[in-house]
């Protein structure tokens, strides 16, 4: 049995595993005792979530619609079909009428080709991926606060914390690495705080656990940290040499006491008031969140709320502190890093700035757009409003992952064309015009970047199933047909590329990443790495408080619509259910939706456990069995988004964060009934 | 024999009868008329049925081992396996492993009453003993049946059932939890029925089988009437897949649900470690 | 006994190749795992064991039972792997593994993918020099110097190797290449007493077996299930790792007019492994952990002659991410 040493494909903790392989085929995993991630441990996704690669499911061959029907054709035809097509959309529209979605699932060297694609063959910034549906909020939030968006601190310090604020995220059940260090920590004394709508698995698990309404993050922090303000709690010290803007946030949430935070977070003042002194006084406080933070209206508020609270206590760029928000995809870090975003090259580099651009068109020998381009929801509905004709998705399955998906199906449907790259025909490629076979991660070599910034390598243990090809092979094909010649012998020779290009990953070769990877910024060829962010000087220089002010999310129950629909994941699955639903073991757990409600609303409403319901709101409607638990208070009710047949985002809402763009996944309002 | 334990035999659907609402009868011959004629079984065993394509379900005989040439098979469509079984038809292959399973206690109880409890489909596998104690009626006292079901359109083998009560010595008691506009019997939960039946304690032992809430509230009714609890016999469900107890999946405290039951008597699962 | 030098152990396990598939333990990256012998890499001064036993050489992670083809009739191939298999480096907790698992797959009916794969394996085991933090073969009597279950049994005396012969088996390998070995002496049996005694010494983790038998009985309702199982994140990494454990599921995948049936392992942790059409049999987290430790401590040993199926070798302490640890358990059923 042969043995390869890769990184998980599904979240962002970034563990190694081993894939056992015998007869050309994946066999068996193996956790890296090593590795300073997983030493040895995985969640039951790494374990077994693999089972999807050879699903007999998978693509095996470019499909091609002709009169509603899909037939299998050649690659040749196939990327002739798209390039016709591209070329006639170009000639007849402007090249903002095509976009491009990149995948948080692909590695580093097939975002950077998508962007680049884009950019220099298709000339539009019209590229975005699923960030912007997670963390688009934590790019601004943190950018603006501390210069860099990304995760401050590593996993590891995590464990010598002596008190870890968990805020809007089920740490267990979506980074379970993660909440192993977490848990760590408690044995070794560290205190846990959990700020959660719901009473997931960490709330019981924590000393300190603050059950505040959905939405209402801002108030909450505002208040907390307005009693570390009255009770001199706060680090002057830092504040004065490391801050600026401080008099701007003290005067903001001097209105934010204890009793008008618990009146607008629904937590006994005594709770929030435990909260602040825990986290202000102890030597090291990390905070860590994730979506309960990010998917709001008000989500760049969320996170500047939670850079105040750790500038204000002197809680970031040093060891075991930091804000940390928990990137959910295997390569959503690294996608964000490439510059699969409408308005950055790689590195963050901004594309309207001349000087950079110039830098990307001497590189790259072609001109290139300047003006930002679309996002993810504002491309659907450019759709709608006709100016949007052609869209190229690769490994996002928007159909089941945005918001209002009534909206998006209509929006995918009103295309010109549509080409969709995917390892499987998922629900948005069932829509495409032409459908083109990529490979799992099994299946072709590449890098990931995990949440902490470690960018590792994914390396190829199986030939590609059937006719398909590597993700990054296709895009530079495709390109090529097109005009924009790409040539690559390897992913090796585009990271090659990127490095010369991006300066956080200035310093990253593959034969540097052989000993588990390197944390970005690593700048150049003998720089280490950067565990910790913000030593001495933040990445802006001085870290700027961002005061917010709590305003109510955008869709609020009502008399039509009396419940608060929030969304979220689970343990078992992942995301849209495309692999995590074809491994037998993960199938076994959860083979469909749910609806959790409180069981007192259950009872009045005439609904026993696993009956069915019907969901309702302002865009659609589901059916979906209900599951009574008490760890959800009266008036909410849970719905995991992994299930295409009762699709919690046929019920949300494109309601978007102004500066972000992301939807505010977390507070929307529906009526619950007898199904 | 060198036989592969997880091979499952060809045989063949002879018959398909609706039984009642979302359960059929299959009858099935083996291919290989040696196997048919080999397969040596007790009633209360159960086989694990493959269906080709989809996978393997365990499901309790309901013919008797008196009815020679042929297997019965009672199944409601519950499951994947169970679903596609229903699809098949007359003519068309499935797979059998089996005889599983420790049986209903037969020489035991010679000499007894016995006072049989069934409950929907529950009566499947209590029809191989029930049919099997008439092949043999001499051996056995008074026999008592006393079937229910939530609906009349669920109870299942219904003309073999009249048929029974017909007998010398035997008394067939009806129930419907939810009675139709042609229900002429009693109506309420089978336990009601146990009040009803003309039982002597000291003489009789008492079979269950049924849905498992139905089983837990008689067992209770039964042991408040003065029953001992080794004279309560009752089949035990558990998810299953080998059926030869190596994958663990039925284990039942210091027992396999394949291997040492699915009939326990309620003696021995107080004893099994195992809130059951 | 005999002797061999730790420089030769490269070339009697390159010479049996020719006859065997030969499996040991090797360095693999910075890891240790089992593999197929490549003699640079042969990993032999580890303290310990690999964090994966090499149960899976008899109970692969995922097996192909058969190929069910339908054309005009049923066509069923079974799939039998009948290789000659030589595995060197087993520590006494992982023999003592193997030996439980013979007795759940060959005793009653007999399951024939092990037995093959079984009768076609020779064992070589490695007696431990030193524990590991989390070891306590100690405290179950399986080791850390095994007594039984092996057909040949290497001790590391430092410069060589003292070699046992367990079985014909193992004799006749040793005689084939008798150029490697010489006699041990009588000062060689002493030393490795000695290291036996001294192995012993270095053990942190331990449990009071006696105890948890006596009181494992009556432990059903000790707060310590639920307060562990809260910690539980479903990884089923104790199941996966861990030497006695047998249980898998199958499941039928099919492909065009082909069906494969396939076993893979799988864990009682989980709450499908109990799941029926409409309930489930052990609906609670608590239930469950206390079914992983009740089987292998009280149900198993009822079934198996009173064989525990626990190897006391750790891996389920080193391989749980939220730090549920089975000595604790037990010292708290032990002791309550």
């Amino acid at each position: 049995m042969k043995k390869v040493l890769t990184t998980c494909e599904f979240c962002g903790c970034g563990c190694n595993f081993y894939l056992g392989v015998e007869e050309g085929k994946v066999v068996a995993v193996y956790p890296s005792v090593s590795h300073p991630i997983s030493q040895g441990m995985l969640c039951i996704k790494g374990w077994l979530g693999h089972e999807y690669i050879h699903s007999p499911k998978r693509l095996m061959t470019p499909l091609i619609k002709e009169k509603g029907e899909f037939r299998q054709a050649s690659w040749d035809e196939a990327y002739q079909v798209i390039a016709n097509k591209i070329k006639q959309t170009k000639a007849q529209y402007a090249n903002n009428s095509i976009a491009t979605l990149s995948s948080a699932k692909c590695t580093n060297e097939e975002n950077y080709l998508m962007q680049k694609f884009a950019r220099a063959c298709l000339s539009t910034n019209n590229v975005d991926h699923c960030a912007r549906l997670c963390h688009a909020s934590t790019v601004v939030g943190l950018a603006t606060t501390f210069g860099s968006g990304a995760m401050t601190n590593s996993i590891n310090e995590i464990e010598r914390a002596d008190v870890i604020f968990v805020i809007g995220s089920n740490t267990t059940e979506q980074h379970p690495l993660i909440a192993s260090r977490i848990l760590k920590a408690i044995k070794n004394g560290a205190k846990l705080i959990v700020a959660d709508p719901r009473q997931i698995q960490l709330a019981n698990l924590s000393q300190l656990y603050l059950k505040h309404k959905p939405g209402s993050d801002v108030a909450l922090l505002n208040a907390m940290m307005n009693v570390i303000i009255s009770e001199g709690l706060e680090d002057k010290e830092f504040i004065q040499q490391r801050t600026e803007n401080f008099e701007a946030l003290k005067a903001t949430v001097a209105e934010y006491t204890p009793d008008k935070g618990s009146e607008i977070t629904g937590v006994p003042k005594e709770k929030i008031v435990e909260a602040a002194r825990t986290y202000a006084q102890s030597e090291k406080s990390t905070l860590i969140y994730s979506m309960g933070i990010t998917q709001h209206t008000t989500g760049v508020d969320n996170v500047m709320a939670t850079a105040n609270l750790a500038m204000l206590t002197g809680n970031v760029g040093k060891e075991c502190t930091g804000v940390n928000p928990l990137r959910g995809q295997n390569n959503v870090q690294g996608a964000c890093d490439m510059g699969a975003l409408p308005n950055v090259f790689s590195g963050y580099q901004k594309v309207a700035d001349e000087e950079l651009r110039n830098k990307f068109r001497k590189a790259w020998k072609v001109n290139l757009p300047p003006e930002p381009g679309l996002t993810v929801v504002e491309m659907l509905n450019s759709v709608l409003e006709g100016k949007m004709k052609l869209m190229y998705i690769m490994g996002e399955n928007p159909m089941v992952s945005d918001p209002d998906l009534n909206h998006v199906e209509q929006a995918l449907k009103s295309l010109d064309f549509l080409v969709v790259q995917d390892i499987f025909l998922t629900e948005t490629a069932s829509l495409a015009d032409v459908v083109l076979p990529g490979v799992s991660f099994a299946e072709k070599d590449g890098t990931f970047t995990s949440t902490e910034r470690r960018i590792q390598r994914v390396r190829k243990a199986i030939e590609p199933l059937g006719d398909s090809k590597p993700d990054w092979k296709i895009i530079t094909e495709l390109s090529s047909c097109l005009g924009y010649e790409m040539n690559y012998d390897s992913p090796a020779e585009i990271m090659d590329e990127i490095a010369e290009l991006t300066p956080i990953y200035g310093g990253i070769s593959y034969k540097r990443l052989d000993n588990f990877g390197l944390q970005w910024p690593c700048p150049t060829p003998d720089h280490p790495g950067t565990p910790c962010l913000h030593k001495g000087s933040f990445s802006r220089g001085l870290g700027k408080f961002g005061p917010a002010s709590y305003k109510p999310p955008r869709e609020m129950p009502d008399a039509d619509y009396p419940f608060t629909l929030t969304t979220g994941r689970m343990a078992f699955h992942f995301h849209t259910g495309t692999m995590t639903r074809k491994a037998w073991a993960l199938d076994r757990e959860y083979p469909k939706g749910y609806v959790e409600i409180n069981p007192q609303d259950a009872k009045e409403l005439g609904l026993r456990n696993g009956q069915i319901a019907k969901v309702i709101s302002r865009r659609g409607e589901i059916s979906i069995p209900i599951k009574p638990v008490d760890t959800i208070g009266r008036g909410v009710v849970f719905i995991p988004f992994h299930f295409a047949e009762s699709a919690a985002n046929k019920l949300t809402a494109a309601n978007l964060d102004p500066v972000a763009k992301i939807p505010e996944y977390k507070v929307c309002a529906v009526r619950v009934e007898r199904g | 024999m060198n036989k592969n334990i997880y091979t499952p035999e060809l045989a063949v659907i002879k018959k398909v009868c609706d039984e009642a609402s979302g359960i059929k009868t299959f009858t099935l011959e083996f291919k290989d008329a040696e196997n048919q004629k080999t397969f040596d079984y007790h009633p209360g065993q159960f086989i694990e049925l493959t269906v080709f394509g989809i996978g393997e379900a365990p499901i309790s005989i309901t013919s008797s081992p008196a009815n020679k040439g042929y297997l019965e098979l009672s199944v409601a469509a519950v499951g994947n396996v169970t679903r596609a079984l229903h699809l098949k038809k007359k003519g068309e292959a499935v797979g059998v492993r089996g005889p599983y399973g420790n049986g209903f206690p037969f020489d035991e109880v010679k000499g007894k009453d016995i006072l049989y409890v069934a409950g929907g489909i529950g009566l499947a596998p209590l029809r191989s003993l029930i049919n099997q104690m008439f092949a043999y009626r001499g051996d056995f006292g008074k026999i008592t049946i006393l079937y229910g079901a939530r609906e009349p359109g669920l109870l299942c083998f219904m003309n073999e059932v009249c048929g029974w009560g017909k007998k010398d010595n035997t008394e067939v008691l009806l129930t419907a939890d939810v009675p139709d506009d042609k229900w002429k019997n009693n109506v309420g939960v089978v336990g009601s029925l146990l009040p009803k039946a003309k039982i002597d304690l000291e003489s009789t032992v008492a079979f269950v089988c049924g849905p498992p809430i139905m089983i837990h509230f008689v067992i209770l009714d039964l042991v408040k009437m003065g029953f001992a609890d080794d004279r309560i016999i009752t089949t035990m469900e558990r998810r299953m897949e080998c059926g030869l107890g190596k994958c663990g999946h039925c284990n039942l405290g210091k027992s396999y649900v394949c291997l040492d039951g699915p009939v326990y008597s309620y003696q021995q699962l107080k004893k099994l470690g195992e809130a059951i | 006994m005999k002797i061999l030098n730790k420089s030769n152990l490269a070339s009697f396990l390159e010479g049996l190749k020719s006859e065997f598939k030969v499996a040991a333990p090797l360095h693999e990256g910075q890891d240790i795992l089992f593999g197929d012998l490549d003699s640079s890499n042969l990993a032999t001064d580890f303290v310990g064991k690999p964090r994966f036993s090499p149960k899976e050489y008899l109970f692969p992670q995922k097996e192909r039972l058969f190929t069910f083809r339908e054309d005009a009739d049923v066509e069923i191939e079974a799939h039998l792997n009948e290789s000659k298999k030589v595995i060197w480096g087993v520590r006494p907790c992982d023999l003592y593994g193997l030996k439980f698992l013979d007795k759940v797959y060959l005793s009653d009916y007999v399951d024939p993918y092990y037995q093959v794969r079984r009768s076609n394996t020779i064992l070589m085991g490695l007696n431990c020099n030193e524990a590991e933090e989390s070891c306590f073969c100690n405290s179950m009597g399986t080791g850390p110097f095994a007594k039984e279950g092996f057909d040949l049994l290497f001790t590391d005396l430092g410069d060589v190797f003292l070699v046992e012969v367990g079985s014909k088996g193992g004799e006749k390998l040793v005689e084939k290449q008798a150029n490697l070995f010489t006699n041990a002496t009588s000062k060689d049996e002493a030393q490795a007493k000695v290291l036996e005694e001294k192995s012993k010494k270095t053990f942190k983790t331990s449990i009071n077996l006696e105890k948890v038998k006596a009181k494992i009985d009556a432990a059903s309702a000790n707060p310590v299930w639920a307060e562990e199982a809260a910690k539980c994140i479903l990884c089923g990494g104790c199941n996966w790792v861990c030497p006695t454990c047998q249980c898998f599921n199958v499941d039928d995948i099919r492909s065009g007019n082909e069906t494969q049936r396939v076993r893979y392992w799988d864990s009682c942790q989980l709450g499908g492994f109990t799941q029926m059409a409409a309930v489930n049999s052990r609906a609670t987290q608590a239930a469950r952990l206390r079914q992983r430790i009740f089987h292998k401590f009280s149900y198993n040993p009822d079934t198996y002659d009173g064989q525990i199926g626990c190897t006391g070798c750790g891996r389920c302490i080193d391989v749980c991410p939220t730090g549920i640890d089975m000595t604790y358990i037990l010292g708290r059923i032990a002791n309550e």
